[in-house]
């Protein structure tokens, strides 16, 4: 389970600041035609803004770096072109801008595939060959147009640690990440990381606490992309959806009469729904999985490397299966999953390019409650920091798709005594239990509508109420009023 | 020789000035010292560092000196001073109400220098517009008394958050002697209130006001203080013009919207509801804001018709809309139950329990507070639920009894990281409270084994007995003075 919070303490390398310039001369390491299909990345985004979802949003944009490895094939970051409306090429040694597109992109692991319209300029370029996982300590040198100049920077560092992290461009995921002591700069983002001519990762983010720490994503998490976009689309990682506990402790273990040899691990939690919902339960022990012994801590040991149980998945696409051992009430039981995406956990991932969605009625202004919201309203309602909190976990999804709140109420002589309810999470209209956007929606604007609109809130000191004739009537005044263009966004 | 005698009237002149401006004032005012030592919220079997307060108090008659219950919330030791400083005796508390922020002490034995002054009388109540003397001492025991004159009268919450109680808001000029702002105020020479807080940019005092402390006074006499009665409803506001229209208020009508009303509360045993509209209380009628209008006081936040102008065991008519209509209840006034959560800890000792490393206490809203000023959104959020929906916990519950931490021993081996989980049962007997959890623990385990079930992962938890005893033996004799603390329960 890997459903919570991360504080943003990762810096996405695409923001601009200041940054160190080497000599290229000074890394010969790489011969000079990987240098060649290394290609600045240029972008123009518009990022809508969430407390006015109806409106255009901000235009920005930014530098990154790209890297060909096919045939009208680029990688690069999704930070580096998430939310463009516009992506422009640039080759060594040249001016020429070349519109791009992007044909993949995977928000959880933070990887994109870009095409440029005219592929002719660069069809004499070599394609980047991928390596393999680099070993501790060794030299590797990061590629791309960090800040500080306009041509090509090549960075050297040693590979310092190989580890599980979190992921910062989605806020959601972790996944393995190699980690250099090289200062990776804004604008290196989305450029290769080489050793002896092969590539090793992507260079991706860096450290606001510490100096010369530069995290790259290695080749298992690259392949894993490029293999799960082969059929053309983008599938997303899997998970099984349970949580677990360590069972270290002896009384523990006694009491589920298992033997002091440090191995199974107790299921705690099986998120409702989920691929395992129904095949495993809390209370189970979980012994092995695809074969690999699971410890008491939760950890198997493929090939001598010593891993959490939830890697093996990790590798996993869309339709694999899974197979587990585990005791229930001391029998030992077989079990196969199939795996597939879990798209109810997506939101506490940061969303980008999607248009957000809202209903505003008579000045009301109702929004689903995810990742993007909560990061613009930091809300502080109990109720709605509960039923967040506990939207995977608690199994609140399965009744409730979308948890709406009301996040904005208009000035309007109508409105103007609706103070407090901002923030909170609306459980009923009309008497009815709203479970989505879209339901809430046709609810405001039925027809036949009863005398009064009530709108009643999770712990909400008392409900909303207003004539339904007086909120028809408002409506279009209130939209033209403060500069609404369109009533709602469903989906 | 004439520039020789202009100093020396001056002077005069001055001396005269200095004097009090009644002599009885000074006479019953006297020094309330204290040493104050709380517990630690997280480790409730030791005392945060002691600290001292100073403060001022009233002589009485009988040999009783009022003070505010902030001088003795907590107190290891008390004592009252004499003005200048030279005498003292050890006082106890007689009475004390943390709500109302009064406190009744006596001394302890012989009463010393207290036989020497003369006790003040307690002033009937005060309105806008009169003045009142305001009391502090100098180091070298003189007194100084400002003046002021009574602004308004005010509900405010003086000590213990979210309790209100009548206060005067005086307009004085006042100089800040060393003392804590525990200040007894006179008027026309008789004991009228405590001075709580003084704001010296507006130069704005609090003082609690006579009515209170004539109540209070009234309800300690028996020597079994009860304290002030509650309604125990929770509510909001009708201003809203549609609300109005929904509730069917007529016009001319303010009222209340009652959203809560508490099991134990008098409003419940007299068949109030939520949804209904509270119009008045003891035929005052109280506005859409919540006021109603005292015949000397001015406007007056309503829980003044409740507590503050009626006791215990009185009966109040109480008029309410429901669905339209009005219906007279009668409601016999209780003071305010026991809450799920205790709103403060003064006077008490926490309880809690310690079993093999596993520390247990009972939530309160002093434990929530001590997670830091941000508390009401960093505490953990299955404790803040509580807080906010107590009704949804309140079956089989007296007390939330919550394994705040783990202490790693040879028991508590892979649980080091568990905390603050609500405890829902033990050896499959549910958790009423504190003293449950320690009997349901007494007991001999199925296979020697306790169970322990909370409402976060794993949630499910055993510890071993008898190494749980040796464990609980060592704690013993590596320093912790107590491996529980508890009460009884009927």
């Amino acid at each position: 389970m890997r459903f919570f919070l991360l504080p943003a303490l990762l810096v996405i390398l695409i923001l601009p600041s200041l940054g160190q310039f080497l000599d290229p001369a000074a890394a010969p390491a790489a011969p000079v035609t990987v240098y060649d299909s290394v290609v600045r990345i240029e972008v123009s985004t518009q990022t809508l803004d969430y407390r006015t979802p109806w409106n255009s949003g901000r235009f920005s944009g930014g530098i990154g770096t790209g890297f060909l490895i096919g045939q009208n094939r680029f990688l690069t970051n999704a930070h580096v072109v998430s939310d463009a409306r516009r992506v422009l090429i640039t080759k060594r040694g040249s001016s020429q801008k070349h519109p791009a597109r992007v044909i993949h992109i995977a928000h959880d692991c933070d990887l994109a595939l870009l095409e440029v319209e005219q592929f002719a300029p660069f069809s004499q370029l070599p394609h980047l060959e991928f390596g393999g996982m680099p070993k501790l300590e060794s030299e590797v040198s990061a590629i791309g147009y960090p800040v500080g100049g306009d041509r090509l920077s090549v960075t050297r560092g040693v590979v310092s640690r190989i580890d599980f992290r979190p992921y910062s461009h989605s806020r959601a995921d972790s996944h393995l990440v190699i980690q250099i002591d090289a200062a990776i700069n804004p604008g290196n983002s989305g450029g290769p990381v080489v050793q002896d001519g092969k590539v090793m990762g992507v260079a991706f983010q860096g450290l606001t606490q510490a100096d010369n720490t530069g995290y790259i994503i290695p080749m298992p998490v690259v392949s894993r992309f490029l293999k799960d976009v082969e059929d053309g689309e983008y599938d997303h990682y899997v998970d099984i959806g349970v949580s677990t506990f360590p069972l270290f402790n002896p009384a523990m273990r006694k009491a589920y009469q298992l033997e002091a040899d440090g191995k199974g691990v107790l299921v705690t939690r099986v998120v409702p729904e989920s691929q395992c919902d129904g095949v495993l339960e809390r209370g189970d022990i979980l012994l092995s999985i695809d074969g690999h012994g699971i410890d008491s801590a939760g950890n198997i040991n493929v090939g001598g490397e010593f891993l959490d149980m939830n890697e093996v998945v990790e590798r996993k696409f869309a339709g694999d299966e899974v197979a587990f051992t585990f005791l229930r009430t001391g029998k030992k039981k077989d079990a196969k999953v199939t795996l597939k995406a879990f798209a109810a956990s997506r939101i506490y991932a940061m969303k980008y390019g999607v248009t957000p969605r809202f209903s505003v009625y008579s000045g009301l202004v109702f929004q689903p409650l995810d990742f993007n919201l909560f990061a613009t309203y930091k809300f502080e309602n109990r109720n709605l920091r509960k039923l967040y909190e506990e939207y995977i976990s608690e199994g609140v999804f399965e009744k409730r798709k979308d948890i709406v709140v009301l996040t904005r109420v208009e000035s309007d002589q109508l409105t103007s005594h609706l103070s407090g309810f901002t923030g909170m999470v609306v459980e009923k209209v009309n008497d009815v239990e709203i479970v989505s956007l879209k339901q809430l929606h046709d609810i405001l604007h039925q027809k036949n509508a009863p005398e009064f609109l009530k709108i009643e809130f999770d712990g909400g000191s008392r409900p909303l109420v207003i004539p339904s004739v007086d909120a028809a009537k408002a409506h279009p005044r209130i939209m033209a009023q403060v500069g609404i263009s369109r009533e709602a966004q469903l989906d | 020789m004439k520039l020789h005698f202009l100093p020396a009237f001056a002077l005069t002149f001055l001396t005269v000035l200095s004097i009090p401006v009644s002599a009885a004032i000074e006479d019953s005012v006297l020094r309330v010292n204290s040493t104050l030592q709380s517990y630690s919220p997280s480790q409730p079997w030791e005392k945060t560092s002691p600290q001292k307060l100073r403060g001022l108090g009233a002589l009485l008659s009988g040999n009783r000196v009022l003070t505010t219950a902030q001088m003795v919330a907590d107190q290891i030791y008390l004592e009252l001073e004499s003005a200048d400083s030279t005498q003292s005796v050890p006082a106890k508390v007689i009475a004390v109400d943390y709500d109302a922020n009064l406190a009744l002490l006596a001394p302890i034995g012989e009463s010393g220098f207290l036989s020497k002054m003369v006790p003040a009388e307690v002033s009937p109540p005060s309105k806008p517009g009169d003045s009142v003397d305001i009391v502090q001492l100098e180091d070298n025991g003189s007194s100084q008394t400002t003046s002021g004159s009574i602004r308004s009268l005010e509900l405010l919450s003086t000590f213990v958050s979210g309790r209100y109680f009548l206060c005067y808001e005086v307009k004085a000029s006042m100089q800040t002697e060393g003392n804590s702002f525990t200040l007894p105020a006179y008027r026309d020479g008789k004991f009228c209130g405590l001075l709580t807080s003084y704001n010296s940019k507006d130069q704005i005092c609090d003082i609690l006001s006579s009515d209170i402390i004539s109540a209070f006074l009234k309800d300690a006499e028996d020597g079994e203080y009860q304290g002030f009665p509650s309604m125990g409803v929770g509510f909001t506001t009708t201003e809203d013009p549609n609300f109005r229209k929904w509730l069917q208020i007529p016009a001319d009508q303010g009222g209340l919207y009652i959203n809560r009303v508490l099991p134990t509360s008098s409003a419940n045993a007299a068949g109030m509801t939520k949804g209904d509209v509270l119009l008045s209380i003891g035929g005052h009628p109280i506005d859409r804001k919540g006021y109603f209008q005292h015949p000397d006081y001015g406007p007056l936040y309503w829980t003044h018709l409740v507590k503050g102008s009626r006791k215990v065991g009185e009966n109040v008519e109480v008029e309410v809309l429901r669905e339209g209509k009005i219906k007279n209840l009668d409601l016999l006034l209780r003071k305010s139950g026991e809450r799920l959560l205790a709103s403060h800890l003064y006077g008490q000792a926490p309880p809690f329990l310690i079993k093999g490393g596993l520390v247990f206490q009972e939530l309160s809203l002093p434990y929530l507070k001590a997670f830091g000023k941000d508390w009401a959104t960093r505490a953990p959020m299955n404790l803040l639920e509580i807080l906010s929906n107590p009704e949804d916990f309140e079956e089989g519950r007296r007390r939330v009894v919550v394994l705040t931490r783990v202490i790693p021993t040879q028991a508590t081996i892979g649980y080091e990281r568990m905390s603050n989980q609500v405890v829902e049962s033990v050896n499959g007997q549910p958790v009423r409270g504190l003293p449950e959890l320690e009997k349901a623990l007494a007991q001999t385990p199925e296979n020697g084994l306790h169970k322990i079930e909370t409402d976060d992962i794993p949630y499910r938890i055993y510890l071993d007995q008898i190494l749980t005893e040796s464990v609980d033996q060592q704690f013993k004799t590596s320093g912790l003075p107590s491996l529980s603390r508890s009460y009884s329960v009927e």
